[in-house]
């Protein structure tokens, strides 16, 4: 539809990067189609869902309904920035060690939802866990399990802290 | 003493292919994708019911970019579905039965030019007359849908006389209550993909609760032979039983076979909402009677359910919730009669449950009626009448073992005992009503009455490695992870030393649906049968081996040891290297069908090979002057004959609950006004309450260690538990699901609860 493409500079999971994009695809889009990171999913393409949840300059949003363009220049984290190689990070590794995985299309933005409030909060009470991940639809757990393992994460990092 | 034995089973294990899914690799169909694909999209109608009366692609064609626009007439076999009935054509004919019905299949290049192709498309339709209930379709003058008439089955359960016995007893209830249309909220849109290989073989990938029926669809519409299509089950983001219909590999099967291109179709949340199966809605008149002590007597029920447009799995929704109407208990005269109908209404097919949920709804309400009738705790007019071992259900079965209900009951009591004395001191607000409410039920594993067999397949290799092959689709729930338990206890070996290969129509052995409940139990006990074979197969080695009496071995981390010398041993390598040089089989295959009787004309029959029960509590609170229900509490014991894995039978129980509480409290797909998820809400972390799971474990002696399933029973017992706490905390019994804010503030009018009024609880 458009032939003019914009140029977009961002810095992804660490890295910097500069892409051209056509003006009118969502962030979403550039992520998965033009990057070719496909751990943030699309599951309503409307915000209501939270599949796509990523963090731009660590505030967590749905990059189904935020455009490409406004990327530029910002810092994004995705779920395959979490990670280091093999090793998971605090958030995947209580999710795994808590069985809070079923179908998983939900996790990634669960885990991004759950990054985000640990960097705002290190010590969450079970509301404020609920509250933070009340964007992340599951239709599989109930959340019983995933509220568990946010629990877990909180302890891990404020544990890893303390050791520091 | 043999649970303490155990290695694998009953360990909460790590799930299989989470970190795959934690570290976001490309492992949903609509992550990966095929050079060149071409992309696909359906056409559908905007009618509820019409005549087609020409269709015209010649303009859609000309768009630059469009590679094809497929209709009925290219489809050069059978143009039907169905896995019980078949009376669903892929791409409609000369008439279309309800809105969304797929019309023409576009191929093309890029999006916009699918999108445009769309547009050209001319369809010249003819309205007909539209029905949109169960019970104006079953009128005289009602519009035709199929030419075999409206009405697609009816099931009737009838023993002893149920309208005499009525007048033996102390309270007689009779009432209708009411289901809505519920859509199924996998967090996966529908995807498919596909190529053709070098040889001509259609490869088909989809997300999907049933590759080899897929598989067996696909050929028909194809007419191709089985060895021409490979259905691959890719990574599926829950299902819940709509993907047991052929959502859309037959879309892309179609479109291999014509442009032997590669291409890929993703629904949109909004293309889900209208192309896939909904659950049906049920409406159920009942009538239930009891003697003065609360020993039911007699049920009545007359069931209507609204398949839509087509059967899908309809015919089992009238069966199962003609079966299951008396829930957990025994009542000795029962007249039952469950009609399924269609209408122009989105076609309804499989649901968690197939209409159990939603008599649960009716009888657990009618026993709460009942209670208050007799002045009876709710509780115990449970337990009088649970079913136990030696007990007859209504369908004339005796059961034997195994009947957990009674446990499941127990093991409320004490919760519910803290929940009735708490249940006024806990009240802080003027406006705000507790109540407590219980739901019981009970569910038969696997298919009605029919044969639903699971075959699978484990082999060894030189190296030692095991591999078992099962066509099974882990659809999120954990399949794949329990049967490398199963396999790893039979054989000694840890579960990291099983290799699992599922759910691939070229490689492995038909595990039949994942659905009803049924893996574990009937896939399980095949995956068992095979690593049986095996086990003695690599006993009877060994025992020539180590010139050793075979009963004095056992098998344990990948050697045969002799019991009392466990020095002398052999590897499963070694074992391996000799099977194979002596070309010994090296691949064992397990069968397993569960052993059931087909119902008679009244209703008669032994229906499933073993049942699942659970008894759930919920407590709620109600805000009488905006109607809105927090529930604060569910406690959920669930007999599941054996736990293989605590942690993903807990999962299964949660997340039955959340699913329970949406169809409880909020939930509701109207036919042509629900487009997304902007208008249809499912529970978010903050409307689940508390859940304390029980696991209950009264060993299924046919089940793979004593296991049998837990898949929809989690659901079942929620919506009702949920509404009885509700007419406990207003005096206001709600009929219709979901008891929605508006439903709640007419209860709280109704029972003169909205009045402003001082704390009354305290």
């Amino acid at each position: 539809m458009y032939n003019n493409q914009i140029k977009i500079s961002l810095k992804i999971n660490g890295q910097e990067n500069t892409v051209h994009a056509p003006p009118d695809i969502s962030a979403l889009a550039l992520i998965r189609d033009i990057l070719k990171l496909k751990g943030s999913k699309e599951g309503c393409g409307i915000g209501e869902c939270g599949a796509c949840t990523i963090l731009v300059d660590g505030k967590s949003v749905n990059a189904c309904i935020m455009l490409a363009a406004q990327l530029d220049g910002r810092e994004v984290l995705t779920v395959e920035g979490l990670n280091n190689g093999e090793k998971l990070s605090i958030e995947q590794n209580a999710f795994l060690e808590n069985h809070a995985v079923q179908c998983g299309f939900c996790s990634s933005g669960l885990l991004m939802s759950t990054h985000a409030l640990l960097s705002e909060n290190p010590n969450p009470d079970q509301n404020d866990i609920r509250k933070a991940i009340s964007g992340n639809l599951c239709r599989c757990t109930g959340y019983h399990h995933i509220v568990k393992a946010v629990g877990e994460a909180a302890k891990q990092s404020a544990g890893d802290e303390n050791n520091e | 003493m043999k649970e303490a034995m155990t290695t694998s089973i009953g360990k909460s294990i790590k799930k299989i292919d989470a970190v795959e899914k934690l570290t976001g690799k490309p492992v949903f169909c609509a992550d990966f994708g095929f050079e060149n694909s071409l992309v696909l999209k359906v056409l559908r109608s905007p009618y509820a019911h019409a005549l087609i009366n020409s269709i015209d692609t010649e303009m859609a064609l000309k768009i630059s970019g469009v590679k094809g626009v497929l209709t009925a007439v290219d489809i050069p076999g059978k143009n039907v579905l169905g896995i019980i009935n078949k009376d669903q054509p892929l791409l409609a004919e000369n008439k279309v039965r309800c809105i969304g019905e797929p019309v023409a299949l576009i191929a093309a290049e890029n999006e916009e030019a699918a999108e445009k192709a769309m547009a050209a498309i001319s369809v010249s339709y003819e309205e007909l007359p539209a029905v949109f209930s169960a019970e104006e379709s079953l009128k005289e003058n009602a519009p035709v849908i199929h030419e075999k008439g409206n009405l697609l089955a009816k099931k009737t359960i009838a023993r002893g006389n149920a309208d005499q016995e009525f007048q033996n007893c102390a309270a007689v209830i009779e009432n209708t209550y009411t289901t809505s249309h519920i859509e199924h909220v996998y967090l996966e849109p529908d995807a498919g993909a596909g190529y053709v290989n070098d040889d001509g073989l259609l490869v088909v990938y989809a997300s999907t609760q049933n590759p080899h029926y897929d598989l067996k669809e696909i050929i028909s519409l194809l007419e191709l032979d089985e060895q021409q299509v490979r259905v691959i089950q890719t990574a599926t983001g829950g299902g819940f039983g709509s993907r047991l219909d052929l959502n859309l590999a037959g879309f892309v099967a179609l479109a291999l076979y014509h442009l032997k291109q590669s291409v890929r179709l993703i629904y949109s949340r909004e293309e889900v909402f209208l192309a896939t199966a909904k659950r049906h809605p049920l409406k159920i008149t009942m009538k239930t009677g009891a003697d003065k002590t609360g020993k039911l007597l007699a049920i009545k029920a007359r069931i209507l359910c609204d398949t839509g447009a087509y059967g899908s799995y309809g015919i089992a929704v009238a069966a199962r919730s003609a079966v299951h109407s008396a829930g957990p208990y025994s009542v000795e005269h029962v007249d039952v009669e469950s009609s399924c109908v269609y209408t122009n209404n989105p076609f309804s097919g499989a649901m968690r449950g197939f209409g159990a949920p939603q008599v649960a709804f009716a009888y657990e309400s009618q026993m709460d009626l009942l209670a208050d009738a007799l002045k009876i705790d709710p509780l115990e007019i449970r337990q009088v009448n649970a079913l136990q071992n030696g007990s007859v259900t209504i369908t004339g079965q005796k059961l034997e073992e195994s009947v957990g209900i009674g446990n499941c009951i127990e093991a409320i009591r004490s919760h519910y005992k803290d929940a009735c004395q708490n249940q006024f001191i806990k009240n802080t607000r003027p406006y705000q009503k507790r109540g407590i409410g219980i739901g019981c039920m009970l569910y038969g594993i696997g298919n009605t009455g029919t044969k639903n067999p699971a075959s699978a397949r484990i082999e060894i290799d030189q190296e030692g490695t095991i591999t078992v092959f099962t066509g099974c689709a882990d659809i999120g729930q954990g399949s794949t992870t329990i049967f490398t338990q199963i396999a790893a206890e039979v054989l000694g070996v840890t579960t990291d030393h099983i290799k699992i290969c599922t759910a691939d129509t070229k490689f492995t052995p038909n595990a039949g649906a994942t659905s009803a409940s049924r893996q574990t139990y009937i896939s399980g006990n095949a995956i068992k049968q095979a690593a049986d074979k095996m086990a003695d197969t690599l006993l009877d080695q060994a025992a020539s081996h180590l010139n050793a009496d075979k009963a004095n071995l056992i098998l344990t981390n990948e050697y045969a040891v002799i019991t009392n010398n466990p020095d002398k041993k052999v590897s499963f390598s070694d074992l391996a290297v000799s099977l194979h040089k002596k070309e010994d089989d090296t691949c064992w295959h397990g069968f397993f069908d569960p052993q059931t009787t087909p119902l008679d004309e009244n209703g008669q029959g032994a229906p499933y090979a073993t049942y699942a029960f659970a008894c759930q509590l919920a407590i709620v609170s109600v805000d009488t002057l905006t109607g809105e229900v927090n529930v604060e509490k569910i406690v959920a014991a669930h007999d599941v004959g054996k736990a293989i894995h605590p942690e993903q039978v807990k999962g299964q129980i949660c997340g039955g609950i959340a699913m329970g509480l949406g169809f409880a409290l909020m939930e509701e797909f109207e036919p042509g006004k629900t487009i997304s998820m902007k208008d249809y809400h499912i529970p978010t972390s903050i409307d689940i309450p508390d859940i304390e799971p029980i696991i209950i474990e009264s060993n299924e002696p046919s089940g793979p260690f004593g296991a049998k399933g837990v898949g929809e029973p989690a659901l079942i017992p929620t919506s009702p538990a949920i509404l009885n706490a509700l007419n406990n905390a207003l005096g206001e019994r709600i009929y219709s699901l979901p008891a929605n804010l508006e439903r709640v503030l007419e209860a709280c009018i109704k029972s003169g609860n909205f009045e402003p009024k001082e704390n009354d609880n305290e």
